[in-house]
């Protein structure tokens, strides 16, 4: 055996519990889950994917998830990108502790955090109850898209702000220099230098978002109106109250298929933003 | 260059400049005058304050105190885009999404210059750094000579007066790198810039410049011709810095002219020493050179002679260095001209070390 070989084994040994572990809980149950989606009590059956396509209401929530999904990057994106400039602009110590301030929303469970937001942005709530105060509103900020852009921006937007900020700290600063010293003022060096070198970070930051938008259940459930029901929980109505497992399955299956498109893509985004660092090496 | 008045016009003055960073003082109170087309170098190992003081030029750090003058404007408080100078990195930081072309056109976009007249410039300045093939090549495509070269064209494309370059060719192989040396004085001469260099490189600074700064400790240890610095250095630092040198301990025994100076076990020797002090302690610096490796019945007049045993040889080509060791176990280097006389029998009976009286320099710093 070639020592590099070797090598490699003593590693798998190390991610074998990880392995097994995936494999029995997530392996195991998505590929009944694909199984479940193409066979009946006959046995194959792509009938769930003809009625799939034949069904008004799939197609409708299809185009309502896409929106959302689509909606919650752009916003995550004008949010995020602001926050990411800001960041890679501070020293190293300051940076750190802004972080951790970006990264609270992750210690609270999305549930609760949805649960605040209803007292937030209620017709009673504290927002409205403020601009209230300067003669203005009520307006409807729950159980709209509002809502839901709002709740999943929340959660989203460190989703975009890495990306962003690892590529703009890659950056090398003699560039922004060079353009300054050749005249070009503080806009002028953001339009043509630093944005357009930082588009992998932010492609690679939008299809995360992206990818992590179209399966969200619990906010738009909590925060979104009637018109507002996304594709995840198309698969909790079919599973549990027409109780048609094929067709909750095969949502399932075309939604986790979408997601593994962006998250292809995704790759070759990666791969692309590569580029950037061989350059200044 | 020279005005109506027949005075020579200065490009860059520094008035008492300092920087400091929290309780680092990167640079000490520096005075610094530049003519219009002198090419300075500053010359001297990493943290002694070049890459500050070049910085404090191009506006990139602004002096904790001090003035800074450039053309005749007081550009202290100017942002660097509107200092109106050149600069090229040792990064060559060429834009990796932009072609030469565009690259090279980015100073003149920013200029607000016609779509026609950036393509004549373009294609000028390419072919004045003689790359006129390359244009809508992008950066990664090209060698690092000639990325330096695209760099030096998207500097020179815009005629600043003033060009600051930041040790451009330490990213070069030695080879490329005397080339570009050659190159970069050629482009100096031709287009009468005002050059700021900035090198660790002692036989770059000597190679290129008009002037060398020689800077240590965030201080100028020395600002004077590369001659000078070269035979009259005014400090160990700089003797040793610049050029090979042997540095012997030595105290001023008589003081005359020339002095009389006491070399310890391995004897006495005469230098020149203005200003001398009796009992004043220092170095004695003789560069390989200067020295020859004689005969007794060699000895002149107006010669130092100290006895040495012969150690070895080696030759490197065009010279051939003899490492001697003096009375007290000093080594010394003599350097001297390869001949087709054979190496191993050169030194046979030649057991004096000789200089010239005034080739010794005595430092007491």
């Amino acid at each position: 055996m070639r020592p590099e070989t070797r090598e490699q084994y003593r590693i798998a040994v190390f991610a074998l519990p990880a392995t097994l572990f995936m494999l029995v809980m997530m392996a195991i149950p998505l590929g009944s889950v694909v199984w479940q989606s193409i066979s009946d009590d006959t046995g194959l059956s792509l009938a769930a994917y003809a009625k799939i396509v034949q069904s008004n209401l799939f197609i409708r929530v299809t185009r309502t998830t896409l929106e959302i999904a689509l909606g919650a990057t752009l916003v995550a994106f004008f949010l995020g990108y602001p926050i990411a400039y800001f960041l890679a602009k501070q020293s190293t110590k300051r940076q750190t502790i802004w972080l951790i301030v970006i990264l609270i929303p992750f210690w609270t469970s999305s549930l609760v955090k949805s649960f605040a937001f209803v007292v937030m942005l209620g017709h009673a709530g504290i927002l409205n109850t403020f601009l209230g105060e300067l003669g203005l509103g009520p307006y409807k900020m729950l159980f709209n898209r509002i809502g839901v852009m709002v709740g999943m921006s929340h959660f989203l937007v460190p989703f975009m702000v890495f990306p962003i900020l690892t590529n703009l700290r890659s950056q090398p600063p003699e560039l922004a220099k060079a353009a300054a010293i050749m005249g070009a003022g503080k806009f002028r060096i953001f339009r043509t230098v630093t944005f357009p070198l930082s588009l992998p970070g932010v492609v690679s930051g939008a299809l995360l978002v992206f990818i992590l938008a179209l399966g969200f259940f619990i906010v738009p459930k909590l925060l979104g109106g009637r018109q507002d029901v996304m594709l995840s929980s198309l698969v909790d109505f079919y599973a549990r109250e027409v109780f048609d497992f094929q067709m909750s399955s095969a949502i399932a299956v075309i939604l986790m298929a979408t997601a593994l498109l962006a998250a292809f893509l995704l790759s070759k985004v990666r791969g692309g933003a590569s580029i950037l660092s061989k350059e200044s090496s | 260059m020279t005005d109506s008045m027949g005075t020579v016009q200065e490009m860059v003055r520094l008035d008492a400049v300092t920087k400091r960073y929290g309780s680092f003082t990167a640079l000490h109170e520096t005075e610094l005058s530049i003519r219009a087309g002198e090419f300075l170098t500053l010359l001297g190992p990493s943290g002694s304050g070049k890459t500050t003081l070049l910085n404090a030029v191009a506006g990139m750090a602004t002096p904790t105190s001090g003035r800074i003058w450039i053309d005749g404007r007081d550009v202290t408080a100017t942002p660097p885009e509107k200092r109106g100078l050149g600069m090229v990195f040792q990064s060559y930081a060429l834009m990796p999404h932009m072609t030469v072309f565009d690259n090279i056109a980015y100073p003149l976009k920013v200029r607000k210059i016609s779509k026609q007249e950036i393509r004549k410039r373009v294609s000028d300045v390419l072919e004045l750094v003689r790359l006129p093939d390359l244009a809508h090549r992008k950066p990664k495509e090209l060698s690092g000579g000639q990325q330096q070269r695209v760099s030096i064209a998207r500097c020179l494309v815009y005629n600043p007066r003033l060009v600051l370059m930041d040790e451009p060719l330490g990213a070069l192989d030695k080879k490329l790198r005397e080339q570009m040396q050659l190159e970069i004085k050629r482009l100096h001469n031709e287009l009468k810039i005002t050059m700021i260099y900035v090198t660790h490189d002692q036989e770059e600074a000597l190679n290129m410049s008009d002037r060398i700064m020689l800077m240590n400790g965030g201080k100028a240890e020395q600002i004077g011709s590369p001659h000078d610095l070269y035979f009259r250095p005014v400090s160990q630092f700089a003797a040793d810095f610049i050029g090979q040198s042997t540095m012997l301990d030595a105290k001023i025994l008589e003081v005359g002219d020339p002095c009389i100076v006491d070399l310890g076990a391995s004897g006495q020797c005469k230098v020149k020493v203005p200003g001398a002090n009796k009992d004043q302690g220092g170095k004695l610096v003789l560069r390989p050179e200067t020295l020859r490796l004689i005969t007794n019945d060699q000895i002149a007049d107006g010669f130092n002679a100290l006895s040495v045993r012969y150690k070895d040889s080696l030759v490197t080509g065009s010279t051939i260095k003899h490492i001697v060791e003096l009375e007290n176990g000093t080594e010394l280097i003599v350097q001297e001209l390869t001949t087709p006389e054979e190496t191993a029998k050169r030194h046979e009976g030649r057991l004096l070390v000789a200089w010239p009286v005034e080739a010794g320099i005595f430092l007491d710093r």
